[in-house]
């Protein structure tokens, strides 16, 4: 009963990555547009109008700081490409009974910087008007190119090598690019994100050294214990720790809410995809 | 103890969060004034413009006929309807730029099919600052690069077909 109840959250999850990925993949890029945006007129000495990039980030963000990374671990089409690749990687290794390559939790912890330096040069960059010059190495221009069956990649090459080697980062870690590269993440994991709806653990009955739910994320993730206004930016709220946690000690900030419950997952992505429409994505 | 600096975490971000919204919100106000300030004294410049215009036509009033066509043979393009088409995101764009007395006055998208609704509204952004340049030669969109793209390169090719 239990575990059945515990694939049907699965395959909801599924069913909403595939939803997102295949009808509003352009939010990651239209909401990091709006960063871009806004460094390029601040350069310019121009005004920032209120554009659809705009809505978008503003949108994103203000969803982020009430329901935590709800969108990273549900919606972004990029996210869901990762935990595609992670996962046919893994059944393969499995198939072919060998080891799966992995990074190791220390290095994990200093590449989570690299993504707040890739944030950082990309609002330089378009701070001094030199980004649009740049044009044919962004990784994210090559993927929505794919994604729109555009094959004109003359022009592309140096994006295009970069988007492999992000594939091949997928596959040895579980939301690789979202941990360390991801400029948007970046943007999220530094707002404030609200206790109400991020996830926390009352550690008190916990089995002696159980680690299963730090285990089970993809971001190594210690959640903070009740009452805690400590949220990990890393949190793509997957859910996975929920799940796993044998004690059911998983909860929402909000004291009775488990943060899994089907009604509770299908209002938010309802929401965010209000947000969309809104956006005019 | 624990509990307490963990709320400064929180509060810090919170306060860096609205730091940078005023910050945004008073340059825009600054540049907004400071806009209204421009667009006054270039209206003000042009009456002044006018004014002795009007001093010196009416002095030479038998010239101005001539004066006029010389305008009229100064502009760089054909009057009419011409349309160009360029390749967008995902697909060709096609519009049409209208040319009157030598002037463009209208540039319209015909079709844009394959491009994405957000991403066509930004470089869209283009037309008027084209018209107001007379010429397709304006800044790209950031962001939309493909599609502002495209809208400059069919606009360039209509006004190759009107260029006398």
């Amino acid at each position: 009963m239990k575990i059945q109840k515990k694939k049907s959250r699965r395959y909801l999850r599924a069913a909403i990555q595939l939803i997102c990925f295949l009808f509003f993949s352009s939010a990651f890029t239209a909401a990091f547009g709006g960063v871009k945006y806004i460094a390029a007129q601040l350069g310019a000495g121009a005004k920032i109008e209120w554009t659809a990039f705009v809505a978008a980030l503003a949108g994103l963000c203000g969803y982020t700081i009430v329901f935590g990374r709800f969108f990273c671990g549900m919606a972004c089409a990029f996210g869901s490409l990762g935990d595609a690749v992670h996962a046919s990687y893994r059944w393969i290794c499995r198939k072919m009974k060998k080891r799966p390559a992995e990074l190791g939790e220390d290095l994990c912890e200093k590449l989570s910087v690299v993504k707040y330096l890739v944030l950082a040069a990309i609002v330089v960059l378009c701070f001094f008007g030199i980004y649009p010059d740049l044009r044919g190495m962004s990784p994210w221009d090559v993927f929505s190119m794919l994604h729109a069956g555009n094959l004109k990649l003359r022009g592309y090459i140096p994006g295009l090598i970069v988007l492999l080697a992000i594939l091949g980062g997928m596959c040895v870690q579980e939301r690789f690019f979202c941990r360390f590269l991801c400029p948007m993440g970046a943007v999220f994991s530094l707002l404030p994100v609200l206790p109400y709806f991020a996830l926390r653990r009352s550690r008190e009955d916990c089995l002696k050294g159980c680690a299963g739910c730090t285990r089970k994320c993809p971001s190594d993730i210690g959640l903070a214990g009740d009452g805690s206004y400590e949220t990990d930016g890393d949190c793509f709220q997957c859910q996975k720790c929920i799940g796993t946690c044998p004690k059911e000690n998983i909860h929402c900030g909000w004291k009775g809410l488990r943060g899994d419950e089907r009604a509770f997952t299908l209002l938010r992505a309802g929401l965010l995809i209000g947000l969309y429409l809104w956006a005019g994505l | 103890m624990g509990a307490g600096r963990q709320m400064r975490g929180f509060l810090v971000r919170a306060a860096s969060l609205l730091a940078i919204l005023s910050i945004l919100a008073c340059y825009d106000k600054v540049l907004e004034s400071r806009e209204k300030e421009e667009a006054y004294a270039r209206l003000s410049a042009r009456v002044e413009a006018l004014e002795t215009y009007i001093a010196q036509s009416s002095r030479q009033a038998e010239t101005r006929g001539s004066q006029e066509e010389a305008v009229q043979d100064g502009s760089l393009y054909k009057d009419g309807e011409w349309e160009g088409e360029a390749e967008g995101f995902g697909g060709p764009i096609t519009l049409k730029v209208t040319v009157e007395k030598g002037e463009i006055t209208d540039i319209t998208l015909l079709s844009a099919e394959k491009e994405d609704a957000a991403y066509l509204s930004m470089a869209e952004d283009m037309l008027p600052a084209m018209i107001e340049a007379q010429s397709a030669d304006v800044d790209t969109v950031t962001g939309a690069t493909f599609s502002s793209t495209g809208i400059r390169n069919a606009a360039a090719q209509a006004l190759k077909k009107a260029e006398k």
